[in-house]
Formats: structure tokens, sequence, C-alpha cells
């Protein structure tokens, strides 16, 4: 029988109380890998009051103590470097480079995280009047919880968790339903490291345990990453519960392609961009604008290497290109596929009805090319998150930037010219949070927040960088005189 | 035989070279060298790990496996030098193909010590 995740409360693993399951398949090789429990209201409130436990003891751990455990974990996740990038393979469907490149900016986050000590220092100024003193020290902020997506099971979790406990906070994760096996197993590692219990937590399931989670009186902050439509609601409860929050949402990302630029190299940036993970990245490249003659000679070199992509299981190293997560998506992006043939576009590649010898259950899109893609439609609106790139044609820069500046998403947009001016002028008038200049994935490192404007983003501190120390700070004025 | 189209298809066929590489020499009694494979694989293994850069991943082409397929069934020093040729060809033709320039530096110097 297939086993059923459990919940990590109070620094131990504990049955949920769920009735209801979710299933957790290999999307490639279909194979059911186990059950995820939708935690209850009593699940939620258990790990809540864990971390609530917790909190007064944690915080007032050194801070160099609380790095420490950080520098232990890096090592732990480095020894298992390879386990974990398998299991994301496995539940996810991504490439072994892939979920390797994850597994890297996971640690990224925890290298990051070993900075809090010189980052949460703060300033203070002597004699601000005679004799008096003041001083700003941030303090952590209380109970944080993440509520994390399943195209990144393991890198997006550790955007939130080593900052946020570093800085003295105490933390629930609630994963993805769809990939909760990244995280039980980055839990598995967390429990070896034997911090104080209830300093992390682990809450499985889906929309119940999430509210749960943002009413709940006593955590301080949520983080979420999804899609724009559910990173409102999570912004709107948050808010609405006295919460702070930071709500990373979905995604149209533009890549205008210069007539100067060098289109062989840029044409292999944008195939990592737009079919990277099968598509399902929230800084994927969705619409390529040609611009001039670059339209035709961009359209040529993609057709001709697109159709090259070597799709199939990710465990296999030569696969270029793995599954999307379930059926159901396989069903939405080959209906936006076809809604965007019946809009009048031309699709050159064609990726639906897919399938890898071998692996015929699995969930299956190939790369699709689409082009002559017209303002106002299916693929330059609206977010795929599929491996599908669409190319629209522009007769000047000025009208690129027009067409990428209309988009409701501002998640990132890419350039990708040898003309300084273009680059110039695109990273000053494009409405985006992430800007590449020839580079089609404009991931931000961790010691960088990670953009995102419109409707891509809903809150105030982003993740990861000075806005995430902020986010799990509180600042306190110390103003003080002796006589 | 596999094509080498990905960073990881290549770091991995390097590390499986080199392992393969190390047990050969372990069994020709050539301990030096064994040692010196096995410290390259592990040297290879951590730059697979620490040098995967998502947002540079791209295809690569025109590499395949069986161009650079190791004859161990020999034991003279002519097979071992045909051997180091074979290692150090691959080394070669593999490192302009990966755009992290660590990683780069990491094949190059292999190379270089199966040249020797």
């Amino acid at each position: 029988m297939t086993r059923t995740i459990k919940n990590y409360v109070d620094g131990g693993w504990v049955a949920s109380m769920a009735a209801e399951l979710t299933p957790v398949h290999d999307p490639a090789t279909c194979e059911l890998l186990a059950h995820c429990p939708d935690s209850t209201l009593a699940d939620v409130d258990a790990a809540v009051s864990a971390a609530k436990a917790a909190f007064d003891e944690w915080r007032s751990t050194p801070v160099l103590v609380r790095a420490q455990y950080m520098h232990h974990f890096k090592v732990m996740v480095e020894e298992n470097f390879e386990r974990v990038s398998q299991i994301v393979v496995r539940e996810h469907g991504k490439t072994m480079d892939e979920a390797r490149g994850e597994v890297r900016r996971a640690i990224e986050s925890i290298d990051f995280a070993m900075s809090v000590p010189v980052l949460m220092r703060s300033d203070g100024l002597e004699d601000i009047s005679s004799g008096i003193d003041e001083t700003t020290v941030r303090q952590p902020a209380g109970i944080f919880a993440a509520i994390t997506p399943f195209n990144f099971p393991f890198m997006v979790p550790l955007w939130f968790l080593p900052t946020a406990i570093t800085c003295g906070n105490t933390f629930i994760l609630k994963p993805s339903p769809q990939t909760p096996l990244s995280t039980e197993y980055l839990f598995e590692m967390l429990d070896e490291l034997d911090l104080p219990e209830g300093v992390v937590n682990l809450v499985n399931g889906g929309a119940q345990s999430a509210t749960a989670l943002m009413e709940h009186p006593d955590v301080t902050g949520v983080s979420f990453v999804g899609s724009s439509a559910v990173a409102k609601i999570i912004y709107e409860t948050c808010t609405r519960n006295g919460k702070r929050v930071q709500a990373q949402g979905g995604a149209k990302n533009y890549i205008a392609v210069m007539p100067d630029a060098n289109i062989e190299a840029s044409v292999s940036n944008i195939l990592g961009a737009a079919y990277g993970c099968a598509g399902q990245r929230c800084l994927a490249a969705a619409v390529a604008v040609g611009v001039g003659d670059a339209y035709d000679k961009l359209k040529d070199e993609l057709a001709k290497r697109v159709a090259g992509l070597k799709v199939g299981y990710g465990l296999d190293e030569t696969t270029q290109m793995g599954t999307v997560i379930s059926d159901a998506a396989v069903e939405r992006i080959e209906s936006m596929i076809g809604q965007s043939q019946s809009e009048g576009a031309d699709v050159v590649v064609d990726g639906r009805n897919f399938n890898v010898e071998g692996y015929e259950q699995g969930s299956w899109v190939g790369p699709t090319l689409i082009a002559d893609v017209q303002p106002n439609t299916t693929m330059a609106d609206e977010e795929v998150f599929g491996p599908v790139l669409a190319l629209m044609k522009a007769d000047s820069f000025d009208e690129a930037v027009s067409i990428v500046n209309q988009s409701r998403y501002g998640n990132a947009a890419s350039i990708f010219t040898n003309n300084g001016k273009y680059a110039r002028e695109f990273k000053y008038s494009v409405n985006a949070g992430n800007i590449g200049v020839n580079i089609g994935v404009a991931a931000p490192s961790a010691s960088f927040p990670f953009g995102g404007q419109k409707d891509s983003f809903f809150g105030d501190l982003h993740g990861q960088g000075m806005d995430s120390i902020e986010f799990y700070t509180e600042r306190k004025i110390v103003i003080e005189r002796w006589v | 035989m596999a094509s080498l189209n990905t960073f990881g298809a290549i770091l991995s066929h390097a590390v499986e070279l080199e392992a393969q590489l190390s047990a050969w020499y372990a069994r020709l009694a050539e301990a030096d060298k064994a040692k010196a494979a096995d410290k390259r694989r592990a040297k290879l293994e951590r730059v697979r790990r620490e040098n995967v850069v998502e947002i540079t991943l791209e295809p690569i082409e025109g590499l395949s496996a069986e161009d650079y397929a190791l004859d161990l069934s020999g034991d003279s020093p002519a097979a071992q030098a045909t051997a180091a040729q074979v290692a150090a060809r691959f080394y070669a033709d593999v490192a302009p193909k990966i755009n992290v320039r660590a990683a780069q530096r990491a094949l190059e110097r292999c190379g270089r010590e199966h040249a020797r």
C-alpha cells in the first residue's frame, strides 16, 4: 500500500487527521509515489501552537548559533545533492540538470541566511539631544508561514525558511500537494539538525490548510508563490487578517530580439528560457518579439532547433525537456494551443498529442512554437505555464517595448541586443520586476530581491535579499538617557 | 550510445570516464594513476553540483559519447597511452561547449592532466 506523507510538527513526524488524500505521481512513469494529506484546521493549529511555543527560546538563541545551524544544513544538502535532485525529478518531471540547478539555487538561499548576523545589524546615533542616544534594533517578528508551488518544490521553500528562522522567527511550510516529497526530504534533513522543537514545521495540504494558516491569529506573516489569481486571494486574505504578506503571482514574460542580436547565440539561450522546466516557471520566456528583420531569422532558427529538443524522462541525463506536471496540465496547455490556432496564429512546431516511447502514460506536451501571434490574443495575454513559445513581430524597438508593457503581468522581460542604447532604454522603460539583457531567464540570485510588478506580485517586500530581512524582522527604536 | 547534449550528460560522462579509469589503473597496479583519476572524479562531481547554472542552461549539440569510448581490455603501456589520448580528446572537445567558465576550466585541467 502506498504510504501517506506525514506532517512535521514540534520536532517530530505526525500523521495528519485528514480524511482527504491527494495522490502524488511521477508524471513521466505515472507511478503512484505517495499520498499527500489535506491537513485539517486542527493539524494547522498544532503546527502554529508548536511554532508559538518555540518562539521565545529561539529568538533568544544567539544569532551566530542560529546561523551555525545553516552552515550544518548547507553541508547536509550538499552531501545529499544528487538524492534531492532525483526526488525533484521524480515528483515534478523536470530534467536532472534543471533539478540540480534548482537545488543549487536553494543552497544559495542557505548561504544568504548565513549572512543574517551581518544583515540584522542596525544603526544608532549618539546625542540626538543632550545625553540622549537613539538606536534601532532588528528583532524577529514572530511566526511565519510559506505556501509554495509545485514547480520548484525544493528551491522555493528555501527562499523563505532559512532567512526566516535565522532571523529568529519560527516557521511553518505548506508545500504543494502535487510535489510534497522534496519538502518531506528537506524536513528529514532539518530533523537531523536538531533544531529546537517547533522552530520548523511542515503541514501538507491544499486550500484548506492554506486558508487556516492565513486566518490563524498567531501567524505573523505569509509568503506565497503561485498563480496570480491565488496570489491576489492570498494577499487580500492576509491583509484582512492583519498579516504581513508577500505573494508572487504568475507571469507572461516577453523577450525582445533586436536585429543586431546574435541570433544563433540568442536562440540557444531562448531555448533554455522557454522550454526549461517544460515552461513551468514564473520566469519562463513566453513571447519572443522579433524586431524588424530579426523576426524571420528568429522564427527560422527556432523552428529548426525547437523540433530537435530531446524530450524524455528527467532521470535520463540526455533529456533536454521533461514532462508537465499532470494530465490536467496537458489538457489545459493543448486547449490553449488550439485556441491560439483558431485565433489565426501559425503553429510552427506542434507539441500536442506528444508521446515518449516507454513512457506512454506520462504527461507530455512537446516543445511548441507558435508564430504570427497578434496582440490581445490567447498567446499574447494568457499565462500558459507549459512548453509553448509565441512569436510576435514589431517594426521598431519602441513598438516592442509597447507590446511588452501592455501585459498585465510584470514578472520579467528580456532583450537580446548588441546595442547598449537599446539595452539601456529597455531596462529604463519596461515595467517588469526582473530584467534580462542577453539572458532569457532573469532570475535574481539569493542576495537580490525577486522582483515582480503589476499582477505578478502582491505586497510590498519581495522575497530574497534585503527585502526578506525587512519582511522577517521588526525594527525597534530605542531612545536612552542615563542620568 | 548517448548524446552528450546537456551540461549534466557531459559532466556525468566525465565522472564515469574517470571512475572507469581509476578502477582500470587499480587493476593494473598503477596506484598513482588510479588515485589521480579518482581525484578527478571527485572534482568533477563537485563541478557538476556547484556549477549548474539554471539561468544559462542551454542545449548542447554535436557531441556523442561513442566517440570517446575507452578500450580498457588491454594492460600494456600502449593501451594506457591510448586511453589517456581518448580522455584528453574528450576534455578538449567538451570544454568549449560548456558556458560556465569554472566548469570549463576544470574540464580543461583534466584534459591537460591526461595529455601529460
